[in-house]
């Protein structure tokens, strides 16, 4: 824990600091929440109350910052923001799509495999972002709703976005504060992933699945798309394979390189850079870095920035370790039992609160914990824990992640909006379902 | 000169509730590629255009903001795609209107020509500022006609 000696000389009117942080930190939640202040700034004011009023001084902010979440977020956002721009998102919806002959059922399936597989390895907006117009489109074509594809597509990101490292902006947090590589997230929570991909599914197929027509030429229509046409630059789809090739290289082998997560995203989001510009003019290089920088997602890293140092204050005072505390006395110190808090107070919360602030949170606290379970490697069921409820309790009503808005603002746009009331009342029992799979899995390989 | 003189005062217009399908006509019959919709009263209401047509002819996944911007991959024949806006014929037309900037009866030639090369369009409504009223439609054709006689 940090001590006092990172604090301020003195905190202003010599208030009490544990209180003045607390109720910083509170304000920066409930105005997030509100929505009516872009939450970059809410996060950023608030850092600079901290430092303001003497919780903490701008250096211990700065070492509040996990530049390496930050390093792996824009890493990747670069990498995608190239990667986009050849059509492969594209491709490997309409392949999928062929591949079950167009049947409707068998599309919803494979666009959640691809929505799935695309979130474990990019970030989930990004993905839905790109595989919900060609899903419009095939619908469409179809001349089916396309409800039941985009509720699969909301669960298929989240659920996808668990099993890796980098799958969920919760795990890269949580990765990058314990040490916990690429491969010990997908070790850990790949299996569980696929179960609850397939028991997902199973609702779905009762409730729309099994009541999905098309006719026989309106498939047809699909069959004959072209997916190879969707590719629009091959030269820059080998390049942008062979990077991401790399840097999912680099993850498996980042414990035996010696090497940080954001090292490998950066160093490969330069790579990129650097093939992708390679031979052009200066003007034109100017251009194309200035457009993949312009697709970072700015909000979301100064949003993690000021956080980090809100947290980082709220911590220093001690009030996460008080709370710490009284979790383990409400558990009576029970590995089991604390982790079933975690895991279902994380998924209830995570769905009607941004699930961001929330882990930035909870992480120093388990670290809290650590002397009762016998040091950090008794807290690994707790990590665990935190992972799963986090990132599958995102699915539970529409605002639970920001994949959900987006998917949201398609449907709305294409004319068959997702209400609030009516997506909570079918995605709040599906999400609970995936809880219990996880307390099961968790009893079954930790506690 | 200003927008009065050079605007044609009694241009074709469409109702709200007319049908795509008699947009279509009217634009396929006169070779027009704007048609200005107005309500009894004669208020401008918007313009439905070639473009509304396009837009009414491809799939919504292409018209979304962050749609696709690529559909090399669809391989739809000529009459699959009459077939789409065939189905569309009977909606009307007031849900396809584009808002252009507008002109008033007293403005300028030169400002006319640049709202013409900002909105990307070759024809602009002149509503009143008052009522609303559409007075008259400015085309290309009509600049060009005055621009070139008067040089002559």
């Amino acid at each position: 824990m940090h001590g006092s000696s990172e604090a301020a000389s003195a905190v202003l009117f010599g208030l009490n600091p544990m209180w003045v942080a607390a109720i910083l930190f509170a304000l920066t939640y409930v105005v997030v929440m509100t929505e009516k202040i872009n939450r970059a700034i809410v996060s950023l004011l608030a850092a600079g109350l901290m430092i303001v009023l003497g919780i903490l001084n701008q250096e211990a902010a700065i070492r509040g910052i996990d530049f390496n979440t930050i390093g792996l977020l824009i890493g990747m956002m670069l990498i995608v923001a190239i990667t986009r721009q050849s059509g492969v998102f594209q491709f490997l919806a309409i392949w999928a799509a062929k591949k079950v002959d167009a049947r409707p059922w068998g599309i919803l399936v494979m666009i959640s495999l691809v929505t799935a597989v695309t979130s474990a390895l990019l970030d989930n907006v990004t993905t839905v972002l790109l595989v919900a117009p060609v899903t419009l489109l095939i619908t469409e074509e179809l001349r089916i709703n396309p409800y039941p594809y985009l509720f699969a597509m909301i669960f298929s990101s989240n659920i996808g976005g668990t099993a890796t490292l980098i799958g969920d902006p919760p795990n890269i947090m949580i990765g990058s504060a314990t040490g916990l590589t690429f491969n010990d997230f997908a070790y850990n929570l790949a299996p569980v992933v696929f179960v609850i991909m397939a028991a997902t599914l199973a609702p779905i197929y009762f409730i729309w699945g099994r009541h999905l027509r098309a006719t026989p030429e309106d498939r047809q229509r699909v069959m004959q798309f072209n997916e190879h046409e969707a590719i629009t630059d091959r030269r820059l789809l080998k390049q942008c394979l062979l990077v991401i090739g790399l840097v999912i290289a680099g993850f498996v082998f980042a414990r035996f390189l010696g090497l940080e997560a954001a090292t490998v995203a950066m160093t490969g989001a330069a790579l990129l850079l650097l093939l992708a510009n390679f031979g052009h003019d200066a003007e034109h290089q100017s251009k194309h870095v200035l457009d993949a920088f312009n697709e970072v997602e700015w909000i979301t890293i100064f949003f993690f920035v000021g956080l980090f140092i809100v947290v980082h204050g709220v911590d220093g005072t001690g009030l996460l370790k008080l709370l710490a505390d009284k979790m383990l006395a409400l558990t009576g110190g029970d590995l089991s039992a604390t982790a079933m808090v975690i895991l279902w107070s994380s998924a209830i919360l995570s769905a009607i609160i941004d699930n961001i602030p929330f882990v930035a949170t909870m992480i120093p606290l388990i670290k809290a914990m650590a002397p009762s379970f016998g040091g950090p490697e008794g807290l690994m069921p707790l990590w665990w824990s935190l992972s799963l409820g986090a990132c599958l309790g995102g699915n539970g009503t529409l605002i639970g992640a920001s994949a959900n808005l987006v998917v949201a603002g398609f449907a709305e746009r294409a004319g068959q909006p997702i209400r609030f009331v009516q997506y909570t009342l079918m995605a709040f029992p599906i999400m609970l379902m995936s809880i219990a799979i996880s307390m099961v899995y968790l009893y079954w390989r930790y506690l | 000169m200003k927008a009065n003189i050079i605007m044609n005062p009694h241009p074709m217009t469409l109702r709200p509730t007319d049908t795509v399908a008699t947009a279509a006509d009217r634009i396929l019959k006169h070779h027009l590629r704007h048609l200005p919709v107005v309500d009894e009263q004669g208020r401008y209401l918007g313009t439905f255009s070639v473009y509304s047509l396009l837009k009414l002819t491809l799939p919504k996944a292409v018209l979304d903001k962050h749609g696709l911007d690529n559909v090399s991959f669809v391989t739809e024949s000529v009459e699959d795609l009459a077939q789409r806006l065939g189905r569309r014929r009977d909606e009307p037309v007031k849900n396809w209107l584009n808002i252009h900037e507008v002109a008033r009866p007293d403005t300028h030639a030169m400002e006319v020509m640049l709202l013409m090369l900002h909105g990307r369009t070759t024809s602009v409504p002149v509503v009143n500022k008052t009522n609303n009223r559409l007075e008259g439609i400015i085309s290309f054709w009509d600049v060009l006609e005055k621009l070139l006689g008067e040089n002559s």
